[in-house]
């Protein structure tokens, strides 16, 4: 028998086959959906991922105080303005310092020395409050450290003093009437005027002098965090190094056990994350293999019951000519299609449930008002690959044949006679 | 494979065939014991007995369904006992169309293509299985039925199709286990017409019977009674 043959009494079975074999399917499909929508979240999450950071810029350096908590870098908080670096929050540990910055200067490889204060205030346009993050900057320099693109008027200058530029979803979303360039904005009482928006983010930022006034929980020698640039990304590791042993000898420091800073680069940033994002879909990936497993027996068990069903047809076919690879076709091909119509299904549901959990978090981000959690970008796009389709695919259809493998073979060897007069 | 050629004429010889079922701890069921029979090209055989008398066994064992304990079955003077369960299938499908008192359509196919399925296992075009199928049933007088599943068919439709099927790959032998039994007495008729037409076109029949009406049609009649050939005699008032 040609297999095309095979693969049409196969389709045959299928479409004639009971509920039980369409039940059956729906395991499948679950599982695979399970599968696919983890991944395609996973994928769209690195995605962000690299595009967050190739923003950041391989070139600057973030140094910030205390050490254990830089390490878990991501997650528990350090970031939670989710701006660039040198918009961090302080961190328990000394603060850093204006000696520090002065150390940090004399490193070789590096270009610019930046210290940044930040933290919350309250802000009002138009007799609307709302309460944002600002950012102290040196704004002689601001310009040539920061990776933030400016969409309308100018950065801040040296010269500048109670100025402010303001990221876009400040200048459009938070107020109720959008800021125009120029205008002038309250922070904690004092008038700033709007010199500078900024393409995209929801921070403010403004000369490091100003911030001060404005945030009056820090200190007037203390920065919340330091950027550095590079000259030449090349040694990135090596001056990352550099400034560890630096500060740890400016700020006395003998060994790691005493350490309280931190030093990052965008790039050292991106693999805690990823090497936490693998290890989360590697996780949820296998609670998913679990419900496939489930559905792989599911699929089997549909076959043995369907070759029961079907033992008095397979010794017609038998007796009219039927070799026993015919037969190990048609129930391999049987339970290969459950395979297959289970991943199509599986592959469109996991595909809208990634993106509703995509477009939920989403919500979540926009709405926020205020600076979004990185983790929460990090959902905000699945990414449906068609590798991931076809890959799914052909998985679900390798477990529709792995779990109709025995009950293919038990049909094939049954004999003609036994088959024949089963009832 | 050992062939064994006695006479071109013969299709299908027994030696000593003994067929028994294992009971486990009780004695083993003999069903059909120190059978020797030779058919002939072209001869129309009747085999039947009481019930109990062997004749389902028989059925098997000379349809190839089924392999005896003892002794050599030899279809075209090949032993099946030496085949592959492949080639068996193989040969069972080219020289052997069954007809079965259940008719055994496959219920999901229509009478077409249950037609044209042994054609198409022993990997004929799919045009040409439809032409000759089509053929088939519109010379059992089914022209309008080609497309009918079995459920839509009545007893006597059902196994004429069956019939057609039996002749798709125009075996040499054909062999009916109980044609008429599911048939009422002019569609019985009509089968068995059809089957002395088709011995008279030379093809070699086997029919299982156990009704003594149908016995006239045979040229010889074999009666079988616990297990082995009571008696054997030639059928001089054969029906025409």
């Amino acid at each position: 028998m040609r297999l095309k043959k095979s693969f049409q009494l196969a389709l045959n079975i299928l479409v004639h086959s009971k509920l039980r074999s369409w039940l059956t399917i729906i395991g499948i499909v679950i599982g695979i959906a399970a599968v696919v929508s983890i991944v395609s979240i996973s994928q769209g999450a690195q995605q962000t991922l690299e595009s967050s950071f190739s923003n950041l810029g391989a070139d600057i350096i973030t140094v910030s105080p205390g050490y254990s908590r830089a390490r878990g870098f991501g997650f528990g908080g350090e970031r939670e303005g989710g701006g660039p670096p040198g918009s961090s929050s302080s961190l328990s540990g000394k603060n850093l310092t204006a000696k520090d910055v002065m150390a940090l200067k004399s490193v070789q490889n590096v270009k610019y020395v930046m210290g940044t204060v930040s933290g919350r205030v309250d802000v009002s346009y138009l007799g609307k409050t709302a309460s944002l993050s600002v950012t102290g900057v040196d704004s002689s320099i601001w310009s040539d450290i920061t990776t933030e693109k400016i969409s309308s008027g100018r950065f801040l200058i040296g010269s500048d003093s109670y100025s402010v530029v303001i990221g876009n979803r400040v200048a459009t979303s938070v107020f109720e009437k959008a800021i125009p360039l120029n205008s002038k904005i309250t922070i904690e009482g004092k008038s700033f005027k709007v010199v500078g928006i900024l393409q995209e983010g929801s921070s403010i930022f403004m000369p490091e002098e100003s911030a001060r006034q404005v945030l009056t929980d820090v200190g007037s020698e203390e920065f919340g965090s330091i950027s550095v640039k590079i000259a030449d990304v090349n040694f990135a590791n090596q001056t990352l190094n550099d400034i560890t042993k630096k500060l740890m000898l400016s700020r006395g420091i003998l060994n790691d056990k005493g350490r309280d800073f931190s030093v990052s680069s965008p790039t050292s940033m991106q693999a805690t994350i990823q090497s936490t994002l693998n290890t989360m879909t590697i996780f949820l990936g296998a609670i998913a293999a679990i419900s496939l497993i489930v559905g792989a027996i599911g699929i089997a068990n549909s076959m043995f019951t369907s070759v029961l069903e079907k033992t008095r047809d397979i010794g017609i076919l038998k007796a009219i000519g039927s070799k026993n690879r015919d037969i190990l076709m048609i129930f391999l091909f049987n339970s290969g299609m459950i395979g297959f119509i289970g991943g199509l299904g599986g592959v469109i549901l996991g595909g809208v449930a990634a993106s509703l959990i995509s477009s939920m978090s989403g919500i979540t981000t926009s709405t926020g008002g205020g600076p979004g959690g990185f983790l929460s970008r990090l959902g905000s796009t699945a990414l449906l690959t068609p590798q991931l389709i076809i890959g799914a695919l052909f998985f679900a259809v390798l477990i529709g044949v792995i779990a109709g493998v025995v009950p293919a073979y038990r049909a094939s060897k049954l004999k003609p006679v036994d088959a024949l007069r089963y009832e | 494979m050992a062939k064994n050629t006695q006479s071109d004429d013969v299709i299908l010889r027994l030696e000593n065939v003994w067929k028994k079922y294992d009971m486990g701890e009780a004695e083993p069921l003999i069903v059909l014991k120190e059978i020797t029979l030779k058919i002939k090209r072209g001869e129309f055989v009747t085999i039947t007995g009481p019930s109990g008398s062997g004749k389902s066994t028989m059925v098997n064992i000379v349809g190839a369904l089924d392999i005896s304990s003892w002794g050599s079955v030899y279809l075209k003077d090949i032993n099946i006992a030496e085949m592959s369960e492949s080639s068996l299938a193989y040969l069972r499908g080219k020289t052997i169309g069954f007809i079965f008192q259940q008719f055994n359509l496959l219920p999901t196919l229509s009478a077409l293509e249950n037609v044209m399925l042994p054609m198409q296992i022993v990997d004929e075009s799919d045009s040409k299985a439809k032409e000759r199928a089509t053929q088939l049933l519109e010379s059992l007088g089914l022209k309008d039925r080609l497309h009918h599943k079995p459920n839509q068919l009545s007893g006597g439709q059902q196994q004429r199709v069956a019939i057609a099927r039996a002749l798709s790959n125009d075996p040499e032998i054909i062999i009916a286990d109980e044609p008429t039994g599911n048939l009422d007495s002019k569609t019985g008729k009509f089968v068995m017409d059809f089957l002395s037409r088709l011995n008279d076109d030379g093809k070699t029949i086997i029919l299982i019977t156990h009704d003594i009406e149908l016995v006239k049609y045979a040229k010889r009649i074999i009666h079988l009674r616990d297990g082995m050939i009571e008696k054997e005699r030639i059928n001089k008032n054969e029906a025409k």
